[in-house]
């Protein structure tokens, strides 16, 4: 698709949203290219859209959509832009639909501890609104201010604090959804819009959870509401070795206090990185190799109760407790790591800018020092190689509440200024080795981003198995012309007729 | 703050924090300067601005802890619970 003013398609657009609501501006299109995941400079102007639509209403998504359908035109949603696999990334042109016009929120049920929203809210703004009742939604992934509610249903994210409250999946109930061929239906648990358990009919939520936005656009979604806690508690604990740590974070997780939220495992890597350039820890003593923390939320007295449970353990592991201003001031920055300024070091130590990549993967509890290991010699073969990248550590985050498997991230700095076409290639094949490595050890390719970004996205199909082709049925029957997000999870295998192109 | 602009733009002696990393105020770090000379060099800040970034971060992160619950549980009292 190539705009031009005049054109027939973008005088229907704007008949539908208004003159004001269909941007063709380059500033407009660049501004909806850029996403935290580093890509080389150069090679941006492949992944600008021809225009942007930014529709009011369900209705006016489903008349962009049967436009599009009716043309053949590529079409790409995008909420907050945060995600780190590429999702709202346009790979051939068309339109994107920037939904952040449809921010309301219709109603919130107290009765029924619910609320309905456009997906365009982002959490933070709602649990503004949602503490004058008393009430939180829970969805706290590291984009916490930045990201849309729409989002992280295309991408079926990660909470911070699931291990307490669920994550996206379990805290959507309900939100309807437009088809790529422009029908909207809503979907469930049954058809109920603030039902929690049905077993009515084949269970569609989940599969249009975490699509990246291959199967149409989220609109209007009804989400779970919490009390909001009267105490948080986030104790963090410092070790000489990433084993004692290891074992600590596994007895803290599979404690079964009632209040706890989730764990994170920092690694001598990650210890290394915050001793260099973090605040809380350059004063550290270099006997500091390996930290754990954790998150508590509830009522003050169950807080405390279980609080005391888990200091009680962590010390018996050996743990020393890191003091209550940097456990206080670390965790609050846990919900908003987009906003921290990035720099790594070159080899001889100099400070450069550097992007972040993250890579991420579901591992069991168990397999977790191994994959730390073989993923550090993928990061290291890059730095050996070349001043580009930098080994920024690893995490692992507690998926839930009976520590079987964690959210296992190592984090990459990236000097993107320096990406060249092979730097780029290395950093794909590095994506797919870490991919690999996850499904060596029985995991999953991510627990949080999605796994469609150029490098890890060649695997999926090895994951998934039969389920794949499962996919690719479903992805042809609900759109046949291939116009949602096409380019993304190698879905154009599902239309061998066709050379890819909607 | 002070009045005159020479104070101001005249940060304290650097103190050695780490092997990378210098202090000019309490528990405030900077990287060592001698790492930033070649791809990123350090930016002239009055004193005041430095003070003022370092505050407006540790109100952001006091802001963060309200919005997610009405109270943050001391871990160090907890620990003199336990050794009692």
């Amino acid at each position: 698709m190539t705009v031009t003013l005049g054109d027939p398609v973008v005088e229907e657009l704007r008949r539908i949203l208004g003159h004001d609501h269909v941007l063709t501006g380059k500033a407009d299109r660049l501004n909806r290219t850029r996403v935290p995941a580093p890509f080389p400079v150069h090679r941006w102007a492949e992944r600008m859209p021809d225009l942007i639509v930014m529709p009011g209403s369900t209705g006016e998504v489903a008349e962009v959509l049967r436009l599009a359908h009716a043309h053949r035109i590529p079409v790409v949603p995008r909420d907050g832009g945060t995600g780190l696999t590429d999702g709202a990334v346009p790979l051939r042109g068309g339109i994107v639909v920037d939904v952040k016009r449809l921010n309301q929120i219709k109603e919130i049920d107290l009765d029924n501890r619910t609320c309905t929203v456009g997906t365009g809210i982002n959490a933070l703004k709602l649990n503004e609104v949602l503490s004058r009742h008393g009430l939180l939604y829970p969805d706290d992934p590291a984009s916490y201010p930045c990201s849309l509610v729409g989002g992280r249903i295309g991408t079926s994210g990660w909470s911070l604090i699931g291990s307490r409250y669920g994550h996206t999946r379990d805290l959507v109930l309900s939100f309807d959804h437009v088809l790529p061929t422009g029908r909207v239906i809503h979907v469930g648990d049954g058809i109920g819009r603030k039902i929690t358990k049905s077993s009515s009919g084949y269970q569609l939520k989940h599969l249009f959870m975490g699509h990246q936005g291959t199967l149409g656009i989220a609109t209007e979604a009804t989400l779970k509401l919490f009390p909001k806690p009267e105490a948080e508690f986030s104790p963090f604990w410092a070790f000489d070795d990433y084993d004692s740590a290891y074992r600590t974070v596994g007895q803290l997780a599979r404690a079964g206090v009632a209040t706890f939220a989730g764990a994170v495992l920092f690694d001598e890597w990650k210890v290394a990185y915050l001793r260099r350039d973090d605040e809380a820890y350059i004063p550290q003593p270099a006997s500091v190799k390996a930290l754990v923390c954790a998150a508590l939320y509830g009522y003050e007295d169950e807080v405390r109760a279980g609080g005391s449970r888990l200091m009680r353990i962590a010390r018996s592991m050996g743990a020393r407790y890191l003091g209550d201003e940097i456990s206080q001031g670390d965790w609050a920055a846990r919900h908003d790591r987009y906003a921290t300024p990035l720099h790594g070091r070159t080899r001889s130590g100099q400070v450069v800018p550097m992007s972040w990549h993250c890579e991420d993967a579901s591992i069991n509890y168990t397999n977790l020092p191994a994959v730390r290991l073989a993923w550090h010699e993928i990061a290291d073969r890059l730095r050996r190689a070349s001043d580009v990248f930098d080994d920024w550590g690893m995490f692992a985050y507690t998926n839930g509440a009976t520590g079987a498997d964690y959210l296992t991230e190592i984090d990459i700095g990236i000097w993107e200024q320096r990406l060249d076409d092979a730097a780029w290639a290395a950093w794909v094949s590095a994506k797919r080795d870490l991919a690999a490595v996850a499904l060596a050890h029985g995991g999953s390719i991510s627990a949080c981003h999605g796994s469609c970004r150029e490098g890890e996205v060649d695997l999926v199909p090895e994951e998934l198995g039969g389920g794949f082709d499962v996919m690719l049925a479903i992805k042809r029957a609900l759109d046949p012309h291939n116009i949602m997000n096409p380019g993304k999870y190698l879905l154009d295998r599902a239309y061998p007729d066709q050379d890819g192109s909607p | 703050m002070s009045y005159r602009y020479r104070d101001e733009m005249t940060p304290p002696p650097p103190e050695r924090a780490s092997e990378v990393a210098v202090t000019r105020f309490e528990h405030v770090y900077e990287v060592d300067p001698a790492l930033m000379t070649e791809h990123v060099t350090q930016q002239t800040f009055p004193n005041w601005d430095t003070l003022r970034l370092v505050r407006s971060r540790a109100g952001h992160l006091a802001w963060m802890h309200a919005h997610f619950a009405d109270k943050v549980v001391s871990g160090e009292e907890l620990l003199d619970d336990l050794d009692r």
